[in-house]
This record gives C-alpha cells, structure tokens and sequence, in this order.
C-alpha cells in the first residue's frame, strides 16, 4: 500500500514537474496541438518514405527572403511538422507539409495571391522543403523558391518570427 | 554487496537526471519522437512527453539521493520497460526512427534495445534487492573499535557499542 502511494505520488510529481519543466523549455511541445508521427504528418524527416527525390528547387537567400517578408511581397510556406511550425514558424507564414492536410486547398488558394511563394524547412540538408516546391509549382505557382540555410539560418539571422498553430490551415486539428 | 547497490542505483539515477535533463532544451523534438513511436494518441503526444521528462527527472533525483528508492526503482523499471517493448516493436516493424533517449539525434537500434534491457535490469536488482548504502549502518561503526565505546565504562560481555 505504502509503495503504491509512494509510486502514484512519484508519478504525479513527475507530471506536473515535467508540464512546467515544458514551460520553461526554449522548444516548448504544444500542448494544445496533438503531434502525429512522422508518418501520418509527413513532418520529422527530411524525406517522405518512399517518394521519388524531388528536382532542387530554386533558392533564395535569407536577407532577400528577408525584405519579401517585410514587404509583404511574398508568401512563406512551413514545411516542417506541425509541432516545428507551432514552437516557431516566419511570421505569416502558412504550414503545409509535403503529404498535405485536410485544408490545403485554402492554403493553396491563398499563396496564388503572391507573385513569389518562399518554402523552408527546418534543416540545411532537409529535402521536405524541395518536395513541397515541386508540389506547388505542378499547382501552377510561377515562382517558388526555397530558403537557403532553412529555419536555423532565419533563426540565426534574427528575422521576423513568431509561434503558434496556422489558423488558416489547420481548423480542423493541427496535424 | 551493499556498497554495490548503491553504487548501481546511483549510476541509474545519474543516468536517468541525464536522458530528462537533455530533453529540457527542445521538448518540442521530443514530442515528435514520442509520436513516430505510435503507442500514444497524438492529442496525448505533448503531454505524455512532458510528463515522461518529469518523471525521469524526479525519479533520478530520488534514486541518486537513495530516497523513495523502492517507488522510483520501480517507475524506472516500469518506463524502461515501455521503451524497450516500444523500441524493439518499432524495430520489428522496420520504423526508422529517432530514439529520443538523450534528446539528439540518435537513431533507434538493436543496441538501444540491448542498453535499454541492462538499464531495466539494474532498475529490477535495485526494486527486489534495495537501495544499499555507501557506508556500513552506524552500529557497524560502533562494533570496529573500543574508540568508539566510552572510556569511563567498563566493557560489560553482551553491551551495546563493544
């Protein structure tokens, strides 16, 4: 009896501990955002399982991705994880990773609006960001192009960011 | 014996405040490791996470200071024994996954599986056998030397202290 007790109250200590631990982590997990492996969510990998290697992707250096955000100039497309893209993500910038979700059509619909869309994952070597180029450009968008150096490098360059789920892609759940 | 319990459960501990205290920097990552395990909803993936680093945390904690060792052996047992069944399933089914066991980038193989195991192992000898001490009880302390007995009694066969 004296162990049970002692175990559900390690248990219990353990969880809030960690939940404020969560807190005060610089990468917080979302805790309001369910995270679906990378399977089912096409985030967390540099690659989709078993799709064809996408063709590179014209690229675009930070400080002129840079002045685009600024002015508004063009769209910014998250390819990474949906967690990734809530801890931090370019400011406007919409989430859409390379499998998709059940809201992509709007998200789609909405980067025809720019006349230069901007892609970046969340790792230099990351090909997620090529694949869902290569996505968009059969979609039709005329000019796409993809971070160079990807979320680190804007990270590092200080660029506007900022946190959250996508409100415009993600209505039905976050994945 | 003793000593070596001690020793072990400590190590555990150390082990255990290390593999909780690494994840800190980027639970985010964590979480998602979490999730490509699949054995967790994906509503329930943060906080499942958050509360794995937290209970790895106070359980080394209490391990290392030798206190409630019985309840945090056996919760280590118990998350040790989760991620080995999950590790080797994922393996079985040929999922490339990341382990999440010292929040890098390390990959989960055979050998995770095989360090997972030896780690549950020691969890289990500190759970049935218990926590050991470093040094002997007092009374042993007492019992190595006539230093230890007052001087203004004299020896009586069968006291205590001689």
């Amino acid at each position: 009896m004296r162990l049970a007790l002692e175990t559900a109250s390690l248990l219990l200590a353990g969880t809030v501990g960690g939940l404020a631990l969560n807190a005060a982590s610089p990468r917080p997990a979302p805790l309001s955002v369910p995270i679906h492996s990378a399977a089912e969510a096409g985030g967390g990998m540099c690659a989709v399982p078993g799709a064809p290697a996408a063709p590179r992707a014209r690229r675009i250096g930070v400080e002129e991705a840079r002045g685009h955000c600024e002015a508004c100039t063009a769209g910014f497309v998250d390819a990474r994880s949906a967690a990734e893209f809530a801890a931090g993500h370019v400011t406007g910038a919409v989430h859409l990773p390379p499998v998709g979700h059940p809201d992509e059509a709007v998200v789609i619909a909405g980067l025809r609006a720019h006349p230069m869309v901007i892609v970046y994952d969340g790792d230099y070597s990351c090909a997620l960001a090529d694949e869902v180029a290569a996505r968009l450009r059969r979609e039709g968008l005329p000019d796409i192009r993809v971070l160079q150096g990807a979320w680190p490098a804007w990270v590092e360059a200080g660029a506007p960011g900022s946190a959250g789920a996508c409100p415009a892609c993600h209505a039905g759940g976050g994945r | 014996m003793s000593a070596a319990l001690a020793l072990l459960r400590i190590a555990l501990g150390g082990l255990l405040l290390w593999a909780g205290a690494s994840k800190i920097p980027d639970m985010a990552s964590f979480a998602e490791s979490v999730a490509n395990y699949r054995i967790v909803p994906a509503p329930l993936v943060p906080a499942a996470a958050a509360a794995v680093v937290g209970i790895e945390i106070v359980a080394g904690v209490l391990l290392v200071a030798g206190r409630l060792a019985r309840a945090a052996s056996l919760v280590t047992a118990l998350l040790l024994a989760v991620f080995t069944a999950a590790l080797g399933i994922a393996l079985l089914r040929g999922i490339d996954l990341r382990c999440g066991c010292f929040g890098g980038e390390e990959a989960a193989t055979w050998g995770t599986v095989a360090r997972d195991v030896v780690l549950l192992a020691a969890a289990v000898a500190v759970f049935l056998k218990g926590p050991g001490r470093l040094v002997p009880k007092a009374e042993g302390t007492l019992r190595s030397g006539p230093a230890a007995a007052p001087r203004s009694f004299p020896a009586k066969s069968g006291s205590p202290g001689t």
